[in-house]
């Protein structure tokens, strides 16, 4: 990659003729290339002590420092050649380079400002500096950048680089007004010039021109342009001009074009639905205006008009008509539009829709045509609303009519021969699902449903036995149909075994169709809700998420991997999705250049506009968060102090770089299919309450990190650099920070119990519920915020010493005690068996295991103020047994905070040792439990094979619920270690 | 019935359904990028009246003129499963082929694994037929070499005596294509 700069410059600046330079410093190139750095620099260390003035050669070495971790080396070295102003391109490109590993990208725009004045007529030079001005956002100078460029050489491509950057500078200025009346403007007459020199050349610059004019407002000259003859330079993009005027004619509300088009462009592509629904729009807004035609010649520009209900509905039924007569596949479009038409009349209140038929025939008339394809469910799921409720059951029969299926068996079902008729039965049963005819049923009905669907299900692998493993089997949806009437059963009744049952039937599912990306995110979905994390990270590997997909699905991973204690996977997961946001910003940057060099100025603000809503992504500040949080939790005061952790994570108390206020969710929330009825369906409203919620989590997360890194500094000992003055200024600066802090912890707190009263509760297949309802309710938010309240108490009696402070360290003991009272409760919480075997059920008790969690979060932070709580009582102690010694005075009694303190650290370790012996009773219980002694099958049959896939299930979950209770233990034993560093 | 249009950055966000299949590969976003920012004619997405996204084409143009290897390419191409089996798939071809037609491209080539016997026979029917082999083509995850593919192509209007299409017959290897 870096030899690659060589090779071109030397082309560039000095043909064939090769440089005694370059022919020296290509063994440098190459060490860094193939990732030898300290051989770069030894290299480049020896070419330097003979040609002590070839610069590259230092900055070579500075990238091999920098890529070796000596940044202050590096960065030094590299500034040593910039104040020279170098003006040879292997050192301009390798300091680019540098600075773009040391993420300074703003240093390149230096050194080119420096090499443009030096070297005034480089094309190259001036290109260099526009670039560097774009990377960083500099909209006004690249402005001038690409002017200066044009006057240095006058291409076009320069001149427009320019007139964009003036469009970056309106859609970034804060003030619309300026947008409008300076900048936009100015890029307009930019355009008109060349315009009126003739000098437009490139397709690019008529988008240019037709961005600005659009942004202007101009729609009337924006459309001149396009129907003009600039419009014809507009090639690349099929359809380029028509979407164009399209899109004009909807804005300036030019319903007559907007119709006459549409009606043009489905003529010759009846299959196009944004064009009917264009040519719907306005036909009733014509209608609304008893628009007529104004001369019998030319209705408008664009051809003939239609203005009535009448043309509309012969529009449609020739269309489809034409359909009905073709030898070929016919388009979907037509019958569609048909529907979409009776929509739009009966929403008008107009009668006029009987002219196009019946819904119900023509539904039944759509699914002949198209019930033997997948996506026949979902173009009709789009109408049901049509149908009176009292014809659902009619309509239902009436499709099973055409589903012509074989003879009765024993089993009392009749199954299709081939697969175009599954995929119509399967239909069927995908209406009668969102009709909502499957929820009607009561357990008994249900219970015969999924018989009959396992049977379907079982019958149709016949059809797949050649399919191959990256191939869906024909009948999986039956599968996924079992498992979502078993959730239901589960979640009406409350019976696990329909939860088991479910795991068993899709584990069977994924056994026949092993990447069906469907079961495996149902299935983790289920894992995830029993509390059983270890099976998701394999499921959710072999999903083979990757990139942008760390934003859209990571929530199912990240939100529950922690929770369930599953500290190494979750530091795993959030590790996966940090990486991904990380590389954003670099990324993005490189292509809004790219996008420059190509002309392709309709993507900039797109690619702008993108990384943004990636820096605001929710997902991305949880995980931030979560990241260093855990890494508190396992770490802090183990492998080491607070204090050094957070310095490590750079945790700064006072910066707060979550955007509140623009916090994108991106999360995919309807991933997983669901033919549930539309009053089930995920809303708008869920969405909402959802990412309130998860908003509010995570500022209680984020404010209990902030305030962990506040309390750390507290504890810092004063440096000795620092006069008295400015430390007692630090310190009294620290704890308003804490203060603070606090407060807003406390009102996020009341705004979470709010939030968790009104107990939305989301379709389940939908968003997961945030962890916020369970944190308030088992306490731990509270005790922690207690803790660090308990840390300024403690903060105040080390500025008031022990003397006269019989109050304030009453306060700290009255705190002492109840912080025991509160750890005491929320280990209750975690009482109970997380397994268990009832009757020959097998009962989950998941809370149980977040709770725990929960309580070792809190275990944390309350060791971690007891150890600042000791920082500040050592030395107060120390000085009172110094003037003891002096007064020879053995007579008073220790102060009371002194014996509080022991007391505290003594019950603290008390409590540590109930919770390790609880988790330890917990893993007995766990493993004692013999699964094997479970009698499956028992009622509703399940076969032998079921039963299999369905123990395999439960195996999983056993060995998840020990697994997380071991990470659990472990982290405990850890903590209890570190409390006998409390003694004194 | 879809509704045709230029993918945008958006989209990424919302093609799940059709990226969560075995043999469709999610990039990384600079793979997205540069072809926005290069071919952006070429990407184009496929929206079901329900707003699903139903499939999509990422294409390009390159080779030398001079040559005349001056040609479509298909970089990916993947309809969702509820999707399949309505000809969406041609559609969006026609259109990839449609563009490298204005282009004054000689022929539309692209690489597909020789398993996915299911798209090489979709291909074959389009007009595509198999140019030559290309040894390894196809490395897994780990790095390792996974499988080879064909180089499948179809002669567009220019090349008039269908020379870009005769196929060679002996199998390449990656590193000697272009």
């Amino acid at each position: 990659m870096l030899r690659h700069i060589l090779v071109t410059s030397n082309m560039a600046a000095r043909g064939h003729v090769q440089d005694p330079n370059d022919r020296r410093l290509r063994p440098i190139y190459d060490y860094l290339d193939n990732g030898n750095n300290k051989m770069a620099i030894q290299q480049a260390d020896k070419l330097l002590k003979k040609h002590k003035d070839l610069h590259c050669a230092k900055v070579l070495k500075a990238i091999g420092l920098q890529r070796t971790g000596k940044q202050d080396e590096a960065f030094s070295l590299a500034q040593e050649v910039a104040t020279l102003e170098p003006t040879d391109d292997n050192s301009l490109q390798a300091l680019t380079i540098l600075y773009r590993e040391m993420h300074r990208p703003e240093l390149v725009t230096k050194l080119y400002e420096a090499a443009v004045k030096k070297v005034p007529l480089s094309e190259e030079y001036h290109s260099h500096l526009f670039m560097a001005y774009a990377r960083v956002g500099e909209y006004k100078k690249m402005q001038q950048a690409g002017m200066a460029l044009y006057k240095t050489v006058p291409k076009n491509p320069y001149y427009f680089w320019s007139v964009m950057s003036l469009v970056m500078q309106a859609i970034s200025a804060q003030d619309d007004k300026l947008a409008q009346t300076m900048f936009l403007p100015l890029a307009e007459r930019m355009v008109e010039k060349m315009v009126k020199e003739g000098k437009i050349e490139a397709e690019a610059e008529v988008q240019l021109y037709f961005m600005i004019l659009e942004r202007l407002g101009k729609y009337v000259e924006a459309l001149d342009m396009v129907r003009g003859p600039l419009g014809e330079k507009l090639t690349s993009e099929l359809q380029s001009r028509e979407n164009k005027c399209m899109m004009m004619y909807q804005r300036l509300q030019l319903w007559p074009e907007c119709n006459a088009l549409s009606y043009k462009l489905l003529l010759k592509n009846p299959d196009e639905w944004q064009f009917y629904l264009s040519y719907f729009d306005s036909l009733f807004h014509l209608m609304d205006k008893s628009w007529s035609p104004p001369n019998e010649e030319e209705h408008c520009v664009e051809g003939p008009v239609q203005t009535t209900v009448a043309e509309a509905v012969k529009f449609v039924v020739d269309r489809m008509e034409e359909e009905d007569k073709k030898d070929s596949r016919p388009l979907r479009g037509p019958y569609m539009a048909c529907l979409e038409l009776i929509h739009r009349l009966r929403q008008r209140g107009c009668p006029d829709e009987e002219e196009l038929g019946d819904p119900l025939e023509l539904m039944l008339q759509f699914f002949g045509k198209f019930g033997d394809k997948p996506s026949c469910i979902t173009d009709l799921k789009i109408y049901l609303h049509l149908l009176p409720p009292e014809q659902h059951t009619q309509f239902k029969n009436r499709l099973g009519d055409l589903v012509p299926l074989g003879e009765v068996g024993e089993d009392g079902f009749g199954f299709p021969g081939d697969t175009k008729v599954l995929q119509r039965h399967l239909c069927v049963c995908q209406l009668s699902r969102v009709l909502g005819l499957q929820h009607t049923l009561d357990t008994e009905g249900k219970l015969c449903l999924i018989t009959e669907l396992k049977a379907h299900y079982h019958y149709g692998l016949q059809f797949g036995k050649s399919c191959l493993k990256t191939e869906l089997q024909f009948s999986d949806t039956y599968c996924l149909m079992v498992a979502h009437v078993y959730i239901d059963l589960w979640t009406e009744t409350g019976d696990e075994n329909m939860l088991w049952q479910c795991l068993g039937v899709l584990e069977e599912g994924l056994s026949y169709s092993p990447s069906n990306a469907q079961f495996k995110l149902l299935l983790l979905l289920l894992f995830c809700r029993l509390g059983a994390f270890q099976p998701v990270v394999d499921l959710y590997s072999s999903l083979d998420a990757k990139h942008v997909q760390h934003d859209t699905i990571g929530y199912l991973l990240t939100r529950y991997a922690g929770s369930l204690g599953q500290f190494a996977a979750a530091s795993q997961s959030y590790n996966f999705s940090l990486r991904f946001f990380h590389s954003n910003q670099k990324d993005t940057s490189e292509y809004i250049i790219q996008a420059y060099k190509y002309g392709a100025f309709e993507k900039i603000p797109e690619f702008i506009a993108f990384r943004t809503r990636l820096n605001q992504s929710l997902h991305f500040a949880q995980v931030r968060t979560e990241r260093m949080l855990l890494d508190l939790y396992t770490e802090a005061d183990i492998t080491s102090s607070l204090e050094e952790s957070v310095k490590a994570m750079g945790l700064c108390p006072e910066e707060d770089d979550i955007p509140w206020d623009n916090m994108r969710d991106n999360r995919d929330l309807t991933v997983l299919f669901s033919w549930d009825p539309k009053d089930r369906e995920l809303t708008e409203e869920h969405r909402r309450l959802s990412l309130e919620e998860e908003s509010v989590w995570l500022k209680v997360r984020s404010l209990t990190l902030r305030l962990l890194a506040s309390l750390a500094l507290l504890g810092h000992a004063p440096s000795p650099r620092n006069s008295d003055k400015t430390n007692e200024n630090g310190v009294s600066a620290k704890s308003s920070t804490l203060q603070t802090l606090l407060s807003q912890l406390d009102l996020t707190l009341q705004t979470a119990a709010q939030i968790t009263e009104k107990q939305t509760q989301y379709p389940f297949l939908g968003p997961p519920s945030s962890r916020l309802a369970s944190a308030l309710s088992s306490g731990s938010c509270h005790c922690q915020a207690s803790a660090l309240q308990l840390s300024l108490t403690l903060q105040e009696l080390e500025t008031t010493g022990l003397d006269d402070s019989s109050e304030l360290q009453t306060q700290i003991c009255n705190s002492f005690k109840s912080l025991i009272v509160q750890l005491q409760e929320l280990l209750s919480r975690c009482k109970g068996e997380v397994l268990e075997m009832k009757d020959s059920r097998l009962m989950t008790q998941p809370s149980l295991l977040e709770t725990l969690v929960f309580f070792v979060e809190t275990v944390c932070v309350v060791l971690w103020v007891a150890s600042y709580s000791a920082s500040v009582l050592r030395p107060l102690k120390s000085s009172l047994q110094k003037k003891k010694k002096k007064t020879k005075d053995s007579s008073t009694a220790m102060p009371v905070v002194l014996s509080g303190f022991q007391e505290w650290t003594g019950s603290l370790q008390g409590i540590v040792t109930q919770a390790l012996d609880h988790v330890k009773g917990q893993e007995a219980s766990l493993t004692a439990l013999k699964l094997a002694a479970l009698t499956l099958g028992v009622g509703h049959a399940q076969t032998q094979e079921e039963c299999g896939f369905t123990r395999a299930a439960m195996d999983k979950v056993q060995t998840s619920y020990l697994g997380s209770l071991q990470e659990l233990g472990d982290l405990l034993r850890k903590r209890a270690d570190s409390l006998k560093s409390l003694k004194f | 019935m879809t509704t045709l249009r230029a993918f945008t950055c958006d989209d990424l966000f919302k093609f799940n359904n059709i990226n969560l299949d075995p043999l469709t590969e999610t990039y990384g976003i600079p793979f997205y990028l540069q072809y926005l920012a290069h071919w952006p004619e070429y990407f184009i997405v496929a929206e079901a009246p329900g707003g699903e996204l139903m499939g999509y084409i990422m294409g390009k143009a390159e080779g030398s003129v001079a040559r005349e290897e001056w040609h479509g390419h298909v970089t990916a191409l993947s309809v969702a499963p509820e999707f399949r089996r309505l000809g969406l798939a041609a559609k969006l071809m026609e259109m990839l082929e449609e563009i490298s037609e204005r282009k004054g491209g000689f022929f539309v080539d692209l690489f597909v694994r020789v398993s996915n016997q299911v798209a090489v026979n979709m291909y074959k029917q389009l007009g595509y037929s198999v140019y030559r082999t290309v040894i390894e083509y196809y490395s897994a995850s780990n790095g390792e070499p996974d499988e080879d593919a064909y180089d499948m192509r179809k002669a567009l209007s220019r090349d008039t005596e269908r020379k870009s299409i005769i196929p060679i017959p002996h199998p390449v290897r990656p590193e000697d294509i272009e």
